[in-house]
């Protein structure tokens, strides 16, 4: 098979997985090698689909030999499959690297014969890509369920980030439609990602997947598991797929278009509980256990807390100012500082980075509104903050995405 | 009559006439560099004075490394009138010192920090965008139209990143290119060096078809949204992107 074909079918296989980020690693170069890691992570191109494309996304085999019903390579599908050399994924690797089309490489692959053999297999590419080609840029490498922790110790010394997909949210939803892959097998990789100290194993930290739509989940369900992936196993990041229906069986929903409004909303949601001090009992609970698909989740709270509101932006702390609408940890960071020397008036605010036409609702400046006071009701705001949502909505007919 | 200053062209020329000017007490209506043509009721004004490179260590010391670096980066920009608000800026900064980056109330702080941040920004983004090709004799070469004068900074970059590779970037709007033999880069005009009849390497196109072929597949059709491309990929950038050119 030409090498162009099998790019072809292992790029195909491996697209649905959602993380493409590069950063948090400042592996640099070792002097007479090729490349380094940039912190803040590089996006080098974007897709048709609008997602940012940083890595070389593949997947090292499309053979496998789990059925999971959601995946385009389960064993029951008739399709074409391939296999990588481990030198034909570094000579794109280190070629694509060269010409400044990639920031590294994210491998993944299907389970050929064993989790332990496919584990080595991936080992071997990784590792003659780092002592032979002495390639110092960024590695991502999917841990394999099941594999010995020898080997997962050996690629977590090779690469600057793991990811183990939980997929999805319940073991409920894993055991029906991914009857191979057990919950456990995911959790053990993390537990053992997270115990290990060495300052070599993966610089990046671990992220994982979660496929949002395939089964009945709420969002509340969803967000409870990424909080605690959050708080037990120090995950970099928890990436949220919209559920694209590419194989027809009974037990998977019949979806027109991907989730993706909710795809959003969960990603705003999951902002808000890592950078913006919000607790998932604020956002949902039993009553109202999925997020308002018309309101972004900072504003659908704000709106029910108008009693906290409006807040005074000169006097209000850190954390109050994260809470209003339109304000972000950036502006509230410059809020902080710049207030220590000067009286903020609304006109300082567009230049600090405030929303102000979202903001302008639930604050004070200096002791005044920014409209008439009469207007501050829960009617009369939400109406606006909804007529200006929908403008958005409709500038983006699809959706906003968030990476 | 308006007067108008004129510097050299160079960071440190204009650091220094900005600093003569303060301390005489001249109100410059507007600074330039010499290719300046003025309007009628402009007066132009040369002043020799010695390019002094401790003034980088004296505005350090005063007003910290960050506004230097802000000064630095609104220097590099498009922006029409940026000696003018470098020097109201300078002016400033002699009576808040370190503290003047946290006062965005004044205008020139402002549009200093609006401006670094954009081309912040765009390095930012063309340390993503740049596209290299193989040459014969294992060069690497890249061509691009950046808005602002990034060369320097982007240099930097890939300095570090493709350190055991020769490699030259170009900028053809502003006819400069950036030389590095493996050890330092150098930024050099037309005249001091030309690339001559130079040829792709036999696998050039191999790869890049590869890479067409990559970009072409990893787009999910199901979530095809053209606008997020081209809010996250600007258009303007598209010639030289090798994935996308075709498009155009």
């Amino acid at each position: 098979m030409e090498l162009q074909e099998k790019l072809k079918i292992l790029a195909d296989s491996a697209k649905y997985d959602a993380s493409c980020s590069s950063s948090g690693s400042t592996r640099k170069n070792n002097g007479s090698g090729l490349g380094n890691a940039a912190l803040s992570g590089i996006c080098h191109s974007f897709a048709s689909d609008g997602r940012c494309i940083s890595l070389l996304k593949i997947l090292l085999t499309n053979c496998c030999i789990f059925d999971c019903k959601y995946c385009l390579n389960r064993k029951s599908n008739n399709i074409k499959r391939a296999i990588f050399t481990p030198e034909e994924i570094c000579s794109i690797t280190i070629n694509f690297y060269r010409r400044n089309y990639i920031e590294g490489l994210f491998l993944s692959s299907g389970i050929i014969k064993s989790p332990d053999y496919t584990m080595q297999l991936l080992i071997k590419t990784v590792s003659l890509l780092r002592n032979k080609y002495h390639f110092n840029g960024y590695i991502h490498a999917k841990a394999i369920p099941g594999a010995s922790p020898k080997l997962l110790n050996e690629l977590g010394l090779l690469v600057d980030r793991l990811s183990a997909n939980v997929e999805l949210p319940t073991e409920n939803g894993l055991k029906l439609l991914a009857p191979n892959k057990k919950s456990k097998s995911v959790t053990q990789i993390m537990e053992y990602v997270k115990n290990n100290k060495s300052k070599k194993f993966v610089p990046a930290g671990q992220s994982t997947q979660m496929i949002i739509g395939a089964t009945k989940e709420t969002d509340l369900q969803i967000m409870s598991k990424s909080s605690s992936l959050y708080n037990n196993f120090h995950l970099k990041r928890v990436f949220y797929s919209a559920y694209v229906p590419i194989n027809k069986d009974n037990l998977l929903p019949s979806l027109e278009h991907p989730p993706l409004v909710r795809e959003n909303r969960l990603y705003q949601a999951d902002w808000l509980l890592r950078f913006y001090n919000f607790k998932i009992t604020d956002l949902l609970d039993n009553a109202n256990p999925n997020f308002n698909i018309l309101l972004d989740p900072k504003a659908d709270w704000a709106l029910r807390h108008l009693d906290e509101f409006p807040k005074e932006i000169n006097s209000c702390s850190y954390y109050d100012l994260l809470k209003i609408p339109g304000v972000g940890v950036k502006s509230a960071q410059r809020i902080i500082s710049s207030r220590k020397n000067f009286t903020i008036h609304f006109e300082d605010l567009k230049r600090m980075g405030v929303v102000l036409k979202r903001a302008k609702y639930f604050i004070l400046c200096d002791g005044k509104y920014a409209i008439n006071s009469e207007f501050f009701n829960k009617s009369f705001i939400e109406k606006n903050v909804l007529l200006e949502e929908k403008n958005i909505s409709s500038m983006n007919s699809e959706q906003l995405r968030l990476f | 009559m308006n007067n108008v200053y004129i510097y050299e062209g160079d960071f440190i020329s204009l650091l220094n006439i900005i600093l003569y000017l303060l301390k005489n007490n001249l109100k410059p209506n507007n600074i330039k560099t010499e290719d300046y043509f003025p309007s009628l009721f402009e007066n132009i004004i040369s002043l020799s004075i010695p390019n002094d490179e401790k003034i980088i260590d004296k505005i350090t010391r005063s007003f910290g490394i960050k506004a230097l670096i802000l000064m630095h980066y609104v220097f590099l920009s498009n922006e029409e009138n940026k000696e003018l608000i470098l020097y109201y800026f300078f002016r400033n900064a002699l009576k808040y010192h370190h503290n003047i980056i946290y006062y965005r109330n004044l205008k020139c702080v402002s549009e200093v920090l609006r401006i670094s941040g954009y081309i912040r920004h765009e390095v930012h983004k063309m340390k993503g965008f740049l596209r290299f090709k193989e040459l014969e004799g294992n060069v690497l070469y890249a061509e691009m139209e950046p808005t602002n004068d990034i060369l320097f900074l982007l240099s930097c970059h890939f300095a570090k990143r493709l350190k055991n590779e020769f490699w030259i970037i170009k900028d053809k709007k502003r006819k400069i290119k950036s030389v590095y033999d493996k050890k330092q880069f150098k930024i050099l005009n037309e005249e001091e060096f030309q690339l001559i009849d130079p040829k792709e390497s036999t696998n050039e196109q191999e790869y890049e078809t590869l890479w067409k072929t990559f970009y072409k597949t990893i787009g999910i059709k199901e979530r095809k949204n053209d606008r997020c491309r081209r809010n996250f990929m600007p258009k303007k950038y598209w010639k030289y992107i090798t994935e996308v050119s075709e498009e155009l």
